[in-house]
């Protein structure tokens, strides 16, 4: 269908053109250009006035052989109730109502209008109001009750209404449909909008849409953030002022008077186990070392083996020495 | 996989011979098998695709859908009967056992007779709905052939049908020309259901509604339904991807409507577009449009010096994987690349129990070919351990269901794969506490070992 806005210019079109007409059949031309406007909107074609000017009048001549459905004596009123009357709005088939009915949650909208087959009374086949929800294009018809005279009349109540026009944001736009077998052409025209008003403090009906094969949004996974060191600046600090402990250890012993001075008689008492006893301390440092670095488990624990029983055998000589020199007094 | 290729290579030598991927044994169900004359045209178009047309009718103790327990028949169209049900061997549980064994049926209704019974429950089945009484006519009192229904407007000219989604990829309106519509004369419209696996190929137009001839001829006191809510035909595939389509009226499909002259209210001349239309809309019942095919799936590590091997079934955490898969589309007598409709994505889910990734897979030409296309996705592995899937799930109205799954390990970072600790700023104090402790511990066994006693010491033990 068109834009509104697009409707409004043509329209406002066209009453230049007709209103000042007065001719008898003035009223049928009117409807007759009324249908032709849907057909050239539904087309969408001929989008540019010129051409639809062109057609206006192609329309205004068929209007003089063929009937036309039409409309009179339409009025919509909202009734709180069944049976009780509300505010009546006149209807017009040419122009749609201005202001929207408001439809709140007990009330009903009550369409009554009578159908004229070229301005006589006449019953049409089908005599629907379509209520059309504007952004999905969901349509729903209503059918009248038309007698023979061609009276028409429908109530359509909020709970008629399907639940995805309760969740309408926008008006929902009424028009109406009549037409029938035979030759005369038919009406399809708006007529009036609805703002249905729903209970504030009653929950939302809710809609839940029926599952449709399509593609799905996008997800990319949320990693954990990686773990954060201090600032460099700070490591730094404290690993130069843990490594300052060493120097102040030794420093420290020097004062109270360490020395190194019962080395080469240490050596010269047991030349052998000394210095293995020691070099197997210091080896099994670097065994450590090197199982920080590279070595496994399994290349660690047979040199473990080794540099144990060397400390072990060594050990016994070199500390018998060490306790003999302090039995001596001489340490 | 050798397996599935083998599959392929079956499916590829019964497809060279076949028209369709599914067979090319259909059955014509007719009241009369005289009637067939009316639809010869549309027979003679199926027959020169390559099908084996056997006909029965309803009646015909000889006619069974399966023989031996297996389908007697890969296709069958149902044309209206006036009988009211279609006998023992078309039950509604026959057919559906039919389209559970991937066999296709293409049904058509008319409004000159009342629906059989079974077809009713068949279609309730798979959720479409049909008028009360079975009878049902769509008039529309604005598009209607005015040269064969000035009067009655029961002869409905309709635009092509496009697309009902702009993601949709539209399988039964391209071939329309300019100045073609679509007949349909004196036809059912049904009401679908909200299920996923239907889909309108033709809805009414706005001011097009339904009524009861018999009953409503006079006065319409309720209307079964109206407008783009009436489906003058539907396409239902099942899980299986067997394919059921319904056409509302069956005479257009008809010689007196394939290539005819039609007039439209507004006096404009036109030709209809049915012989077209049936083409297509028999043409994805039977399985020889909107077929898609997997050739193959490959997933390897992305990362610098990993070793290149295809498809390993355990990762790591946050390893780096590209992921390639390769599709064929069916359409008409060739397989040739697929290519994913505009405004709709190929998704690859990595998943366990729910998709951790959704990423769409992008076309690599490098891999591709006229024959196929490959579309690949290159991500990061969850930061999770588990068995994970790879996960195609492409179902799409119209098109075949493809879900394709590869299942993977993904374990932890081994305890050598982390980063040293002389990397990680924050150890380094405890590293040189590490290095005090042992400088200071070799050098008091020094001490303890090899320092002479001296003359301070004996001070303080005097003092002492």
């Amino acid at each position: 269908m068109s834009s509104g806005s697009w409707t409004s210019v043509h329209w406002s079109f066209q009453s230049l053109v007709w209103e000042g007409a007065c001719f008898p059949a003035a009223l049928q031309l009117r409807r007759a250009t009324g249908n032709q406007r849907h057909k050239t909107s539904n087309a969408m074609r001929f989008s540019q006035s010129f051409a639809s000017t062109a057609l206006l009048f192609l329309a205004a001549g068929l209007a003089q052989a063929a009937s036309f459905w039409g409309f009179d004596e339409g009025t919509v009123s909202v009734a709180a109730k069944k049976g009780s009357e509300g505010v009546k709005h006149k209807l017009s088939q040419r122009t749609p109502l201005s202001t929207p009915v408001a439809l709140g949650t007990a009330d009903s909208v009550k369409v009554v209008l009578t159908a004229k087959d070229n301005g006589k009374g006449k019953r049409p086949h089908q005599a629907f109001v379509v209520l059309k929800e504007q952004d999905s294009g969901l349509e729903a018809p209503f059918p009248l009750t038309v007698k023979e005279s061609g009276k028409a009349v429908v109530q359509i109540a909020q709970k008629d209404l399907p639940v995805q026009f309760l969740l309408s944001e926008k008006p929902l736009k009424a028009s109406v449909v009549i037409a029938s077998f035979g030759s005369a052409t038919g009406l399809n025209t708006p007529i009036f909008d609805i703002e249905v008003k729903t209970d504030p403090s009653a929950p939302l009906p809710a809609y839940e849409k029926p599952l449709r094969y399509g593609k799905q949004p996008e997800i990319s996974h949320t990693f954990k953030s990686d773990p954060k060191n201090p600032p460099k600046v700070i490591s730094l600090f404290f690993a130069l002022a843990v490594l300052a402990t060493v120097p102040a250890l030794f420093i420290g012993w020097a004062l109270l008077g360490a020395n190194l001075n019962n080395l080469t008689k240490a050596v010269g008492a047991a030349p052998l186990s000394h210095p293995s006893f020691f070099g197997s301390i210091v080896a099994m440092e670097f065994v450590f070392f090197m199982y920080y670095t590279s070595w496994n488990l399994f290349q660690v624990l047979p040199v473990i083996g080794v540099v144990s029983v060397v400390t072990v055998l060594s050990g016994t000589r070199a500390l018998g020495e060490v306790q003999s020199r302090r039995l001596a007094g001489e340490l | 996989m050798r397996s599935l290729l083998l599959f392929f290579a079956l499916l590829w030598v019964t497809a060279v011979s076949a028209i369709s991927t599914t067979g090319d044994r259909l059955l014509v169900v007719l009241d009369d098998v005289a009637d067939k004359a009316t639809y010869s045209k549309f027979l003679g178009d199926l027959e020169s695709r390559g099908f084996k047309l056997s006909y029965e009718t309803p009646k015909s103790e000889s006619l069974s859908l399966f023989r031996l327990g297996e389908r007697a028949y890969d296709h069958v169209i149902l044309f209206p009967s006036r009988a009211k049900g279609l006998g023992p061997n078309l039950t509604p549980n026959v057919l559906l056992q039919f389209i559970n064994a991937n066999g296709n049926i293409l049904l058509t209704l008319s409004s000159a007779s009342s629906t059989p019974s079974s077809v009713i429950s068949l279609l309730a089945e798979i959720d479409i709905q049909l008028p009360a009484d079975r009878t049902g006519l769509v008039v529309d009192h604005f598009n209607y052939d005015a040269a064969s229904a000035a009067d009655k407007h029961d002869v409905l000219l309709l635009p092509p049908p496009s697309s009902i989604r702009a993601d949709i990829k539209d399988f039964f309106g391209v071939g329309a020309g300019a100045n073609e519509v679509l007949a349909f004369p004196r036809g059912v419209g049904a009401t679908l259901g909200s299920g996923e696996l239907l889909t309108p190929i033709v809805r009414a137009p706005a001011t097009a509604y339904s009524y009861n001839p018999k009953e409503q001829a006079e006065v319409l006191d309720d209307v079964f339904a109206a407008g783009s809510q009436l489906a003058l035909a539907a396409a239902f595939q099942a899980r299986n991807s067997a394919r059921f389509a319904l056409v509302g009226s069956a005479e257009m499909l008809s010689d007196t409507w394939f290539d005819a002259e039609v007039k439209t209210v507004g006096g404009k001349a036109a030709k209809t577009y049915n012989r077209e239309f049936a083409k297509r809309v028999s043409g994805w019942a039977f399985q020889e449009i909107g077929v898609l095919r997997v050739n193959w799936i490959e997933h390897h590590l992305n990362e610098v010096g990993a070793t290149n091997e295809s498809n390993p079934g355990i990762y790591r955490i946050k390893n780096d994987v590209t992921y390639t898969i390769s599709l064929s589309e069916y359409s008409w007598s060739t397989w040739s690349a697929f290519s994913v409709p505009a405004n709709d994505a190929l998704q690859l889910e990595f998943s366990m129990l729910s998709p951790f990734h959704r990423l769409p897979l992008v076309l690599d030409p490098a891999h591709s070919n006229p024959e196929a296309a490959a579309y690949t996705a290159s991500f990061k592995l969850p930061d999770q351990h588990g068995i994970f899937n790879f996960k195609v799930n492409y179902k799409r109205p119209f098109f075949t269901n493809l879900e394709e799954k590869n299942t993977v390990s993904v374990r932890h970072m081994a305890h050598d794969e982390w980063p040293r600790s002389y990397v990680i700023s924050g150890a380094w104090p405890w590293i040189a506490g590490i290095f005090a402790t042992v400088t200071g511990w070799l050098a008091f066994c020094a001490l303890w070992m090899y320092s002479a006693p001296t003359d301070k010491k004996k001070v303080i033990k005097k003092t002492q």
